[in-house]
């Protein structure tokens, strides 16, 4: 074991020192830890229920809900590839050491728990937004936190018992995947058919994920019990929630090493697989990652020089789409905005489709951010390409533009219709979300323009993440402006729209030099 | 040293390995070749302990899983796989550790510098190239001391300088006593040090024989390889 903890102690050590070499790195590091501390003292700190008091139900509804569909994804993917806390290294290194394998599983666990740092950094992000629309207790930050953390050790645990089973025959794994699709397709259908009801969305996220088949069921319910005691204070559900994640992580541990110490198979895809899901992740290319791909297309490459870069792009994006160019980062981006509008209370009725372009804005971000012309760059072909520098760096970013305009319509119309509002709102909605892209677009090349490919791809993102936001905030702060003097949405928008234009126009200009000054890295 | 008794192993529907059986002894350099897709890598993983699999392995008389017998073998696999923030002389404590060996530092710097390595002693795994890891992984497989070595693909993205070298310490490997197994599809690259050629294809192995027999019978290595694994292609679909 201790030869295990020198991996840790020293990996730890490592990255300490090298972020102390390099000032650029520790200034972005001060800035997230700043950050982080920042959200969590005004987490703590903050009064709850400053918007709006939600009811527990509610709260408990968005809990269940948010945990069963993080169970779901994760578990039927591990299901898939195997789940693993491994990488390649401790596969080369560690399974063929002189050590126990439980010792190893020990070993991982405790990388894990470090893991587990990124999804409480995403549960913190969250807390001050519950707290403006919940009356928390005030153990209730720690409550979330609680419950991030047990999602987070648990479902790579159950995943890799599935799997182990699974991975028997193809047979296996295609009745565990059957049996998961069906209970998600029978929580869809009773949630529907509550909404035709009840004609409220809340109403029937509060009513269908408090019922206690979902609050007692193993796992999901467990998990949000323990959150959803954030509101409801140390109930026996929580009891019941906690002594069954106790339970169930300390058991399948030692069922996992006691009674098949042969895991080493189980984890190598998985970890096969976590290598790839890191190298798509440093491309800018996880969001495509693992898609399927179709073999053939109606959408052919045409064009010649730089013209030829865009229509590969549609060609690439059309082999992973579902419909034309609706692929999975659409699908959360439209899914996601359509229900912030209903769950968001909208007293005023002044903004109808600006709530959603705002909330879709900044989902966009959440996507585009990763950085798409990454991918372009991994690859020698476009710095070969006989065109200009301007014209190369257009085409290679207009596919974007295309798709944002495609998920901008779709978005927009839909919501259009939903809350019945004008066309012209419509039309400048979409324009606006397309802008919004392209500012964040020229936004991620000026940054690899300026920084190179640095130390670290998350610190990188969450630097162009500030950086974008802040860019694009003097435009939303004048567009309230325009509507507090005019109390026209349309006009709003107009401003943000224009605003977005001049800055990724501008951003355009300083970003043509990319191919110039920065090197493939491959 | 290396018994391999009926070994078969199956994903899923795909028989991979089908009833393998080999030795390689002590003082022995095996090579096991086979075009993509034979099993060659199957059969590697499922010594390493890697996979689960039917049939018997043993090194020096000990299951291939058992902590006795990982003591005894390194293992360098088809690609080298760092921990990204640990530097090359950590990698090299780290097995130290894992192994318990006493004494090893003066090994380290010797296999260090023979691969060019001693300078880069203090570079984390991210900065290195992929032949510098592939250096690294040889080190730390052969900084135990093995008394049996897998070598899965070991030239690929080596410096003609670290071809050498390690084609010298399989020869040195050998004469110390220790069995060596080496998978490889590029016949050239083992052409003068094997002794032992296993022929795989479709998950089986197909030829077995020692370089003095096959001298005595007049035939290469080559045209055997070709006339076993082509066999399928020549026929008209």
């Amino acid at each position: 074991m201790k030869a295990l903890m020198f991996i840790i102690r020293r990996t730890f050590k490592n990255l300490f020192k090298g972020v102390l070499k390099k000032p650029s790195l520790l200034i972005g590091y001060i800035f997230i830890i700043l950050f982080i501390a920042l959200m969590l003292v005004a987490s703590f700190a903050m009064p709850a229920g400053l918007i709006r008091s939600g009811s527990p139900e509610f709260f408990t509804g968005i809990m269940s809900l948010v945990f069963m569909f993080m169970y779901y994804t994760y578990i039927k993917l591990g299901i898939e590839k195997g789940s693993t806390y491994f990488r390649m290294a401790d596969v080369n290194f560690t399974f063929t050491a002189p050590i126990m394998p439980n010792k190893i599983l020990l070993y991982a666990f405790i990388k894990q728990i470090g893991g587990t740092i990124l999804f409480l950094f995403i549960a913190t992000c969250q807390i001050p937004n519950l707290k403006n629309n919940f009356a928390m207790q005030s153990y209730g930050v720690w409550m979330i936190l609680l419950s991030a953390v047990m999602f987070a050790l648990s479902y790579p645990l159950i995943s890799m018992i599935f799997y182990s089973w699974a991975s028997k025959s193809s047979e296996r794994k295609k009745l565990l995947k059957r049996l998961f699709d069906v209970l998600a397709l029978a929580v869809v259908i009773v949630f529907i058919t509550s909404i035709a009801k009840t004609r409220s969305f809340v109403d029937s996220l509060s009513s269908v994920f408090t019922h206690p088949v979902i609050r007692y069921f193993p796992v999901i319910g467990w998990t949000s019990s323990i959150a959803s005691a954030a509101m409801n204070g140390f109930t026996l559900e929580f009891w019941i929630g906690l002594s069954g994640m106790g339970l169930l992580i300390i058991g399948t541990s030692i069922a996992l090493y006691r009674m098949n110490l042969d895991y080493y198979e189980d984890v190598l895809e998985g970890a096969e697989y976590f290598e790839a899901a890191i190298k798509a992740k440093r491309e800018g290319n996880n969001l495509r990652f693992n898609l399927k791909v179709k073999n053939k297309v109606k959408q052919n490459l045409s064009g010649t020089g730089a013209v030829s870069i865009f229509f590969r792009y549609l060609l690439e994006l059309r082999k992973t789409a579902f419909f034309l160019f609706l692929d999975r980062s659409s699908v959360m981006v439209i899914i996601a905005a359509i229900i912030f509008k209903f769950i968001m209370p909208d007293e005023s009725n002044v903004l109808t489709l600006a709530t959603i372009l705002f909330f879709a804005a900044y989902m966009l971000l959440l996507t585009q951010m990763q950085g798409g012309i990454g991918k372009e760059l991994e690859k020698h072909y476009i710095f070969l390409i006989p065109a200009s520098y301007a014209q190369k760096l257009f085409f290679a970013t207009l596919g974007e533009h295309v798709k944002n305009l495609f998920d901008g319509f779709i978005l927009f119309v839909l919501s259009g219709i939903l809350v019945k509002a004008k066309v012209e709102t419509v039309i400048s909605c979409i324009i606006a979300y397309v802008l919004f892209g392209a500012v964040y677009t020229y936004g991620d090349i000026l940054a690899r323009r300026i920084f190179g490919r640095i130390h670290s791809k998350n610190v990188m993102i969450f630097v162009k993440a500030i950086a974008n936001l802040l860019m694009v905030a003097p435009g939303i702060i004048g567009g309230v402006f325009v509507l507090t003097f005019t109390e026209s949405e349309f006009l709003m928008l107009c401003f943000i729209g224009a605003w977005s234009f001049v800055l990724a126009v501008t951003l355009f200009v300083f970003s043509t030099g990319i191919f110039k000054n920065l090197e493939t890295v491959n | 040293m290396l018994k391999v008794k009926n070994l078969s192993k199956k994903y899923e529907k795909v028989l991979a390995v089908n009833n393998v059986s080999f030795e390689v002894n002590s003082g022995e350099i095996g090579v096991l070749i086979g075009p993509n897709g034979a099993g060659k890598s199957t059969t590697i993983k499922s010594i390493a302990g890697l996979l689960r699999f039917d049939g018997e392995i043993t090194i020096d008389g000990k299951p291939n899983k058992s902590i006795e017998a990982k003591r005894v073998f390194g293992y360098i696999p088809e690609t080298a796989a760092l921990y990204e923030s640990l530097t090359v002389w950590e990698h090299l404590e780290f097995i130290a550790r894992a192994y318990g060996l006493k004494d090893w530092k003066d090994t380290a710097e010797v296999l260090l510098k023979r691969f060019d390595m001693d300078d880069k002693k203090d570079k984390i795994g991210k900065e290195l190239s992929k032949g510098m890891q592939q250096k690294v992984s040889i080190c730390c497989a052969l900084l135990i001391n093995p008394r049996m070595v897998m070598f899965d693909e070991p030239m690929i993205g080596l410096d003609p300088k670290a071809i050498k070298e390690l084609k010298e310490i399989f020869v040195e490997l050998k004469s110390a006593g220790c069995a060596v197994l080496i998978s490889t599809h590029i016949l050239d690259s083992i052409a003068e040090i094997w002794d032992k050629a296993l022929i795989m294809n479709k998950g089986e192995i197909v030829y077995v024989n020692t370089r003095d027999a096959m001298l005595a019978s007049g035939e290469s290595l080559e045209h055997i390889f070709f006339s076993l694994t082509d066999k399928e292609e020549e026929k008209p679909a």
